[in-house]
């Protein structure tokens, strides 16, 4: 480890000024932002009328969100969404992923094809389902209609919405949950299985004692993954019901995005972005601790 | 005794086969349903009973691209430039992103230093941020800059939103190239910025290349800084979609081609990711080479 000091001050050099560029653009895209947004969630402002300028609100905003029966219905259908998502997406992931690691002819084809959705753009995503969940022309309620079903009212209902919302938020994320639990499965060594058979052991019971305790850890990385992008989840909306019918659709993003952008409330919008990223780093810190100890083992 | 064993195991076995086709129509259906409605006449887009025999009509392509008889409308040549648009956005931000990945990734393969579980988790946190929370300061800072609805604001964007994932990958690639190499060519006397340069650089091509894909997936598919940022100039594609309603309501013909338009692309660099996926999808923590 003795190098000589010409070296070690390269390596000195060669650290600051490949790092410093990547630093740099974070530090203004990202620290300086949230400083920011934690300074004017204190202030009454609108970006709307800078001139006239800000003034101090202590926790008024904060006092104000909480106490807002429609910021609390934000979070409610949020906290619907996401459970209601993640819950879809875990089991049918789980199913997908078990079945997918099973070698059979045309098994590699079959597992990159059913990954291309979460590729693709939740913009196309939203307006795919839209049209194809249109209650008069959409293929969806004309193949429901084939199996004696009536139609459905997608997207002019709310609690209709929701699921439909979360039908899309599934077709897309499903195979992220499959492409990560494939990966769990087929790193559970083969005489493990081999043990189990020679127990006499049912695939049910091997299934449920062995292949999931064993593959846990990934897919707890994948579980906390959808939790946080579901919970923030923006885009999705936007294309596909554009948060209707009413209001019902909005998501805490969206809420956010309304306020700050369509009634220039900047320091309330400041004030739930804030709120907002509480809940996903108390969620990224649960993985970023996972995954420590994951590393220490 | 054993045989009714093997035949509720059958059953089972074609039970799951049953679903796993169920799920594959779910998963491919709709994709296929796009492609075929972007072939479709305004008519028989909304035809019911939905028709699966029909004469093409590329009228929603001619759109898109303002070709043939959608020449010269005004719907069609805003969709043409934001398409332009896309392509210059996501190319020039996949080549910077990478650039400087490729640099930060290096460094954090290859020393130890103060502060770098500290850097990587905050280079990891753009991953996990919510873009509305940062939009908000993002949406005054860029007409401050003067960086509103321009391609150069855009091209930051793309830069930011993939730097970090390019880190974490390009790491992961560099910590498969064995220090040896650079040791050795230390010993005969060349710089550690040779070794770099000549000698690891080209070991970590393929990741390069996997990373730029994924990072050009992902700018190209980037919607909500797009949405907020940029207001007629420089709509990116996605965004032009999603404000592609005319005065009859959605322009279904031309969001269905346009949508294919932006699958298209997306198609070509997955299939040069797809064994690189769990690596890219979770930011570089599982699936290391």
């Amino acid at each position: 480890m003795d190098q000589p000091l010409q070296k070690r001050s390269t390596g000195r050099l060669m650290i600051l000024g490949f790092l410093s560029p990547t630093i740099l653009l974070l530090l203004f895209m990202v620290a300086y932002p949230i400083i920011s947004l934690v300074y004017y969630s204190f202030h009454n402002f609108s970006a709307m009328r800078p001139a006239d300028g800000m003034s101090w609100a202590g926790l008024g905003n904060y006092e104000y969100l909480l106490t807002d029966s429609a910021i609390w219905q934000r979070f409610v259908f949020t906290g619907k969404f996401v459970f209601i998502c993640v819950t879809m997406q875990m089991i049918l992931g789980i199913f997908v992923g078990y079945q997918l690691q099973k070698t059979f002819r045309g098994r590699d084809f079959l597992f990159t094809a059913l990954m291309l959705p979460m590729m693709l753009s939740p913009v196309v995503a939203g307006f795919l389902w839209r049209y194809m969940l249109n209650s008069e022309w959409g293929v969806v309620n004309f193949l429901l209609s084939g199996i004696g079903l009536p139609k459905i009212e997608w997207l002019s209902q709310a609690t209709p919405a929701l699921w439909a919302a979360a039908v899309v938020d599934t077709w897309m994320w499903t195979p992220f949950i499959a492409l990560l639990a494939t990966a769990a499965f087929r790193g559970i060594p083969e005489t493990i299985y081999e043990a189990a058979e020679v127990d006499g052991a049912s695939p049910a019971y091997v299934f449920f004692r062995v292949t999931l305790p064993m593959s846990a850890p990934v897919l707890f990385i994948a579980l906390i993954l959808r939790l946080i992008d579901c919970f923030k989840q923006y885009d999705l909306f936007v294309a596909f019901t554009g948060g209707g019918p009413g209001s019902s659709t909005e998501t805490v993003s969206f809420a956010v995005a309304k306020t700050a952008f369509s009634y220039f409330y900047t320091g309330e919008a400041s004030a739930l972005a804030v709120i907002l990223l509480c809940i996903i780093m108390g969620l990224a810190m649960i993985l970023v601790r996972h995954l420590s100890q994951m590393g220490e083992r | 005794m054993s045989g009714s064993h093997t035949g509720s195991a059958a059953i089972t076995r074609w039970v799951m086969i049953a679903l796993l086709i169920l799920y594959t129509i779910y998963n491919l259906g709709p994709i296929l349903w796009l492609v075929i409605s972007s072939l479709k006449s305004r008519a028989d887009l909304f035809s019911m009973p939905p028709k699966l025999v029909f004469t093409p009509d590329f009228s929603g392509y001619q759109s898109v691209f303002g070709v043939g008889a959608a020449k010269d409308s005004a719907a069609s040549i805003g969709v043409f430039r934001s398409l332009v648009t896309s392509v210059l956005v996501s190319t020039i931000g996949t080549s910077v992103a990478v650039l400087l990945g490729t640099l930060a990734g290096y460094v954090c393969s290859r020393f130890d230093f103060r502060g770098k579980g500290d850097f990587m988790f905050f280079v990891l946190s753009t991953r996990m941020l919510p873009p509305v929370a940062v939009l908000v300061f993002y949406h005054m800072m860029f007409a401050q800059l003067g960086l509103a609805d321009t391609r150069i604001g855009l091209i930051l964007i793309a830069v930011f939103i993939n730097v970090g994932l390019a880190t974490w990958i390009m790491k992961g690639f560099f910590d498969g190239v064995p220090r040896e190499v650079e040791q050795i060519a230390i010993v005969n006397g060349y710089s550690r910025l040779y070794a770099f340069r000549k000698l690891v650089l080209p070991m970590v091509k393929g990741g390069i290349a996997a990373t730029a894909g994924f990072c050009f997936i992902f700018s190209w598919n980037e919607y909500a800084f797009a949405s907020i940022l940029t207001t007629t100039k420089a709509q990116t594609l996605p965004v032009k979609i999603s404000t592609a309603s005319g005065a009859t309501g959605i322009e279904w013909t031309q969001i269905c081609a346009a949508g294919v338009v932006l699958i298209v692309p997306v198609l070509i660099f997955f299939w040069l990711i797809r064994k690189h996926l769990l690596m890219g999808m979770t930011f570089g923590v599982l699936g290391r080479k």
